[in-house]
């Protein structure tokens, strides 16, 4: 097994990106900061370790958000998100 | 969309599927109806208060409050063995959902289908599948399952059933470990040339859903892809190393 196997993609941590923010961000359109591509997040590159997660752009493969949580704060990097669109119908219920 | 409250469902079945995998039927209070493709998250609790979460798909068309997960036993997982090895009708299970809307089809999306499932990768096409026998819906669908051996196929049965309903749907294997004497159909892992003979033209636009392991999943799409197919069409979902078919 190398990288590749442990490769996900955005639907596999859709409950704890929607824990974080409060929106199902795999159907949020996203433009990558590197390369300009838009892309739906389910569809971005996902890296899931135990300090957290780290999505890549499906395009080029640079970072696009990178989220850790512990003792209780959450740690998000946006740097490598142009913009994030999010639509208010996927506003998830408590 | 779904809560995300931590729920806990009642297992009202435990049905063997083949031999590494089984149904889990499960009834949830006040759960909202998913959407076929849609997974939930599962938590165990150990005494020690060690906690172990993964995503399950659901199986099931929406049916009220009940829910199927079809659950694969990884001899090293953590939270497999006991959902598919352990847990009885009766027991009780911590989970959230329904989760994630970015895989998922519903049949006013049209179509013609095209499902592409590696081993259990078939689960969340099989929720898509069910919800189109029972809605009625005339789509064409192509469903092209990869799997190690016949006995390995998940819902064989049911998949003969649904393709014999005679509504426009055709299901396709390819064996990649075993075959039975006689086996006229592919006995190889999909490649472009079985991708080329068993889906829909480019120019029929279908929809495709690709579901199963990483490596499956990105050979499919991108021959997909190079054959023609409008990748904004081509939705993928990845499971996590479950061995490859």
């Amino acid at each position: 097994m190398d990288e590749t196997d442990l490769r996900l993609d955005g639907n596999a941590v859709a409950g704890m990106l929607a824990e974080m923010s409060g929106f199902d961000l795999t159907v949020a359109w996203g433009a990558c900061a590197g390369c300009g591509t838009s892309n739906q997040l389910g569809a971005a590159l996902v890296y899931a370790h135990g300090m957290g997660v780290v999505a890549c752009c499906p395009s080029c493969g640079q970072h696009l958000l990178r989220v850790a949580r512990g003792e209780g704060r959450w740690w998000l990097d946006l740097r490598g998100l142009a913009w994030l669109q999010l639509d208010e119908q996927a506003r998830i219920a408590r | 969309m779904g809560r995300l409250s931590w729920r806990l469902a009642t297992v009202t079945d435990v049905r063997p599927e083949t031999g590494r995998v089984v149904t889990l039927a499960l009834e949830v209070p006040d759960w909202d109806e998913h959407l076929p493709g849609q997974h939930v998250d599962v938590r165990l609790t150990a005494e020690d208060g060690y906690q172990a979460e993964r995503a399950y798909s659901i199986a099931s068309a929406p049916d009220g409050a009940r829910v199927e997960l079809a659950v694969e036993r990884l001899e090293d997982g953590e939270v497999s063995p006991y959902l598919a090895g352990e847990l009885r009708k009766g027991d009780q299970l911590e989970l959230r959902g329904p989760i994630g809307g970015y895989f998922v089809w519903e049949p006013d999306r049209g179509g013609p289908l095209l499902l592409v499932g590696g081993g259990s990768g078939v689960v969340p096409l099989m929720a898509m599948l069910r919800r189109r026998a029972a809605a009625g819906s005339q789509v064409p669908a192509r469903l092209l399952y990869s799997a190690r051996t016949l006995e390995d196929v998940i819902f064989r049965e049911e998949l003969e059933r649904l393709e014999g309903a005679g509504d426009g749907l055709a299901v396709t294997y390819a064996l990649t470990r075993a075959q039975p004497a006689g086996w006229t159909g592919y006995a190889r892992r999909i490649d472009a040339v079985m991708l080329e003979e068993v889906s829909w033209r480019p120019g029929e636009r279908p929809l495709a859903y690709v579901c199963g392991p990483t490596r499956l999943v990105e050979a499919v799409a991108g021959h997909l892809v190079a054959l023609g197919h409008d990748p904004s069409r081509v939705k993928t979902e990845r499971f996590g190393p479950t061995g490859v078919p």
